[in-house]
């Protein structure tokens, strides 16, 4: 029943957005049978509207196909799609560890681009084989020998290696599964060795529990058998294995470098961790896979309700997208300007937008997210430490003997020609320069120690801006260092707005108050009053800015025929109302939240 | 249903469609008039023996251009009109291009049983008019307001336009005082809206015409008030003002939440139900479709709505408190009314409210205030 070893593939595919991942994903499901092609009306591997909508993947997918290769052979090739963004960064690191091998594609018109560059390096960092595909050649303004040249130049692989195709045609997929069946190695591991099995994903599902994405490494797993997640030290009864083609199908049993899931009973994601190793408890292996990393939320920040009664819905929701979610943690939340709420814990800014888009969309909710800030320790002069992740719980700067941030180690990967810039934002934001490296194919990695507050302010959009989009990062959290904090509040019209204040470098604290309220005064929309916005530090006040007036808003025909589109228009003005959200009687817009996040 | 006195006429063609209009208007298809005004015809015998109709106290031909219409096809527009019902002393409003208006049409229209009308004069400064691509000098739109007068008009209307680019405050005054040199009846003064779909709203979006600023728009705005009701003419809606006991009836009606019958291409319809609920029902826009259809069915019906009396009652006050002198329409809604008199939007004086000064600038957030 099981494929030998040797016929087992395992690989990725990795490109540039819009280079045509999906649909060549979905050709290779086509052409092996997998998918008949009458069922491909939607492209199969992106699943979430949210996904499909921002080109990017949030979850990782494993879908199984079988080739039967011109050597007469069946191989068994495993596909798994990686998500894409520098939140995911460790999800993306443990499904390429997952796989032998990646298919780049690269568009015939558009050639490489950054990050194209960055996902080749993570995959050349996991020792995968690279099968380069030059796509879209069907397009008038295709200039394939070009981009093949690119492909040898840039990234050093050779020309003749490089495979000529169009996805939307159809052309070149016999020649990428050849590849995948020629050039990629076939898994080494033992299937009669002690089980360890690689965890790179895990969903809930509603009727069976979490489902287990793995790839057994060694050994063999099987039904029945009792299992022990090293890291975490659960064990479970395994209900279930089976395979993605694409829909789940049990099977008798994984071995030695297939892809697949297991159900375990495992009630909980947080049991289940990505990167963890399944072994098995009778037959333990003596040391788990390395690169296990405990995923700890890094940004945090309130989530609220605009409408108070939607309290309990949001309560019952975060619980929900909890259990499918194991980097999310809440709890609850009251700020004097916006209710009752939940402070919750993110990987990062990407990770929350999409907790809270998720919230919207699939709950049905209208949420107010305010600006996410780190957590920091702070020594009491009582000698006491507290966590503070909200900058409204700071005590009262008398007891405070001092406030230490989180700081990280930063990565930097970017073409020698904006060094400059890397460093020049990178000392902006307080980091303490580590070294440079530079490596084979311009590549140069600048590490520098900074801190994680400098971090999420939107260092990544401008560290993306200021080398035209060919910098990638990844950041890992290093420790805490104490630093002269003050506590930055906001007035609007005269009263606190607790959920405006921000915990910022003194020596900067001015200059961001002074940004803040100019800010503040573009982002909140004109009343039927004047509204004042004041910036204070310590009860002092810093800045002070005037929203004017509302001065005119009035239709100057209004006639039988005109009744019907002006109340649809005056309904819809006042369902954008609703986004907003009063406090006292000022009505505060959602990006007025998040205004500390771009000061520069 | 309550019954209907009030009837609105559409006629949707013009000689050139200007760049800032969006009224349902078509230029090139006046081949297409003798048809349409049969079919116009028949749609108001079919909607009579549909609905409780008339008698018609009020009718207003509007457009387009009514007055590219000769005068027998006035004559027999009315016609209709007068079997469905008209009341003795009945206003009959129509729409009128300056360059139309000759003794010849003046006598015609008269004699078809028209006895007010309206000008569109716009401007009188040669570089607005050319701006608002209007076919007429300002000498022909005074001349046009004299020949109605003097053929036998008694009730005059002047439409007028503030906020024109390259228009200042002492340019739009001298406008308006040449209006009124002429002794009009009644005044409208539109500030010039940028609609979207129109060559002016694209024109504004690629940056080739900068409007004049909110606070400029306002000046001309008050001052044409001041000098307004200096001379007689009371202010009795947003952008209407008249001699006393001249203000448009037709209009008024529909303000006060009056229901009324539309056709013609476009044309909107609105009913009163017993259980006070509302139904609005407008016509098929194109004059094709629209001929098309009234052919084979006696009405042109694209859609209609029906408003519950909770947001019936919201729409009649969004609508009502646009009538400055005062209205009964936001009785039902003592709360919203207490905060638009805090925030000093609203005067209360027994059961009726009107405008500020400041609610007329913030018409919107007032009449938006009333719908639930």
């Amino acid at each position: 029943m099981s494929t030998p070893t040797k016929l087992i593939r395992a690989i990725s595919v990795i490109a540039h957005v819009d280079h045509g991942k999906t649909t060549l994903s979905d050709r290779l499901l086509e052409y092996t049978g997998t998918v008949a092609p009458r069922d491909m009306v939607e492209q199969v591997l992106d699943q979430l509207d949210l996904e499909r909508e921002r080109g990017i993947t949030i979850k990782a997918q494993a879908v199984r196909m079988l080739y039967k290769a011109d050597d007469g052979q069946t191989y068994q090739i495993n596909l798994i799609d990686t998500p894409g963004h520098v939140d995911f960064s460790y999800e993306v690191s443990r499904a390429l560890a997952a796989c032998d091998g990646a298919i780049l594609v690269v568009d015939a018109s558009q050639g490489i681009e950054a990050q194209t560059l960055a996902n080749v390096h993570q995959a050349l960092d996991h020792n995968l084989k690279i099968i380069p595909v030059v796509n879209k050649i069907d397009l008038p303004q295709a200039n394939p020998e070009l981009v093949r040249e690119e492909i040898e130049k840039v990234i050093g692989l050779p020309a003749e290696s490089v495979i000529f195709a169009s996805a939307r045609q159809g052309i070149g997929t016999k020649e990428i599964l050849d590849a995948v069946v020629r050039e990629v190695p076939s898994p080494t591991g033992d299937p009669r060795a002690p089980l360890r099995a690689l965890i790179f994903d895990a969903k809930f599902d509603a009727y069976r529990g979490v489902v287990t994405y793995i790839r057994v490494l060694e050994g063999t797993l099987r039904p029945g058998m009792r299992i022990e997640m090293m890291q975490t030290g659960k064990s479970f009864e395994v209900d279930e294995v089976g395979i993605f083609r694409p829909e789940r199908t049990p099977v008798d049993d994984l071995s030695a470098g297939e892809v697949g899931y297991l159900i375990a009973n495992i009630r909980n994601v947080r049991d289940s961790r990505v990167g963890d190793t399944v072994t098995d408890e009778a037959r333990p292996a003596a040391t788990p896979l390395p690169g296990y990393r405990h995923v700890t939320p890094m940004v945090f920040a309130g989530l609220f309700p605009t409408d108070t009664e939607q309290y309990q819905q949001l309560k019952e929701a975060l619980e929900k997208l909890q259990l499918n979610d194991a980097a999310l943690v809440y709890e609850p939340e009251t700020s004097a300007a916006l209710g009752f709420g939940f402070r919750c814990g993110f990987l990062g800014l990407l990770h929350m937008e999409i907790v809270q888009e998720r919230l919207e969309r699939e709950f049905n909710l209208t949420l107010l997210g305010t600006a996410p800030t780190v957590e920091y320790r702070v020594k009491l002069r009582n000698g006491e430490e507290i966590p503070v992740d909200n900058p409204d719980h700071l005590p009262d700067p008398g007891e405070i003997e001092a406030i230490s941030e989180p700081m990280v180690i930063a990565t930097i990967v970017v073409p020698s020609a904006y060094v400059g810039n890397m460093m020049q934002l990178s000392q902006e934001r307080r980091g303490q320069y580590l070294n440079t490296v530079y490596e084979p194919g311009d590549r140069v990695v600048i590490t520098y120690r900074m801190p994680l507050a400098e971090i999420i302010h939107d260092y990544y959009d401008q560290l993306k801006s200021r080398s035209k989009g060919y910098a990638s990062l990844d950041y890992e959290l290093v420790g805490f260092q104490e630093a002269n904090l003050v506590k930055l509040d906001v007035l609007v019209a005269g009263s606190p707005i607790d959920a405006l204040s921000m915990i910022v470098d003194r020596s900067k604290a001015q200059q961001q108050g002074r940004r803040l309220a100019e800010k503040l005064k573009t982002l909140i929309p004109r009343q039927l009053f004047e509204v004042p916005i004041q910036a204070a530090i310590g009860g002092k006040i810093v800045a002070r800015e005037t929203v004017p007036a509302m001065r005119k808003d009035v239709t100057a025909k209004c006639y039988g025929g005109d009744v019907t589109r002006k109340r649809k228009l005056l309904e819809k003005q006042k369902e954008g109302k609703k986004r907003l959200k009063r406090v006292g009687n000022v009505e505060i817009p959602q990006e007025a939240f998040m205004a500390v996040l771009s000061l520069d | 249903m309550e019954r209907l006195h009030s009837l609105y006429l559409h006629v949707p063609f013009c000689t050139w469609v200007c760049k800032y209009c969006d009224f349902n208007a078509y230029a090139v298809l006046e081949g297409l008039i003798p048809p349409y005004v049969d079919a116009l015809a028949k749609e108001i015998d079919a909607a009579a023996d549909a609905l409780p109709v008339g008698p018609m106290e009020t009718v207003f031909i509007g457009g387009g251009t009514p007055s590219l219409l000769t005068a027998e096809q006035m004559h027999r527009l009315m016609d209709h009109v007068r079997a469905i019902g008209l009341a003795p002393g009945a206003e009959v409003t129509m729409e009128a291009n300056p360059s139309d208006v000759t003794d010849e049409h003046v006598d015609g229209w008269l004699a078809a049983g028209v006895n007010r009308i309206s000008i569109g004069v716009q401007s009188l400064r040669p570089d607005a008019l050319r701006f608002l691509e209007r076919l007429h000098s300002g000498l022909d739109a005074l001349a046009a307001i004299r020949t109605a007068r003097a053929g036998g008009f008694a009730n005059v209307n002047a439409d007028l336009l503030y906020g024109v680019p390259g228009v200042d405050l002492a340019g739009w005054l001298e406008t308006l005082e040449a209006v009124l040199a002429e002794g009009v009846q009644h005044l409208s003064a539109y500030e010039l809206t940028v609609e979207s779909g129109t060559r002016l709203g694209q024109e504004v979006r690629m940056g080739l015409v900068r409007m004049p600023a909110g606070d400029d728009q306002l000046e001309q705005y008050w001052a044409a008030t001041a000098r307004l009701e200096a001379a007689g003419y009371g202010h009795y809606e947003i952008s209407n003002w008249s001699r006393p006991g001249f203000a448009c009836r037709h209009n008024l009606a529909a303000w006060n939440y009056r229901p009324y019958l539309g056709c013609g291409a476009g044309a909107h319809s609105m009913f009163r139900l017993e259980d006070g609920s509302t139904k609005r029902r407008w016509n098929v826009k194109g004059p094709h479709a629209y001929i098309k259809a009234v052919g084979q069915t006696g009405q042109a019906v694209d859609e209609m709505e029906t408003l519950t009396p909770e947001r019936a009652r919201g729409e009649a006050a969004m609508i009502g408190v646009r009538l400055l002198e005062g209205t009964r329409s936001a009785h039902d809604f003592p709360e919203q009314r207490r905060n638009l008199v805090g925030a000093g939007l609203l005067l209360e004086n027994d059961d009726q409210v009107r405008l500020t000064r400041r609610g007329v600038e913030l018409a919107n957030q007032v009449g938006a205030a009333f719908l639930v």
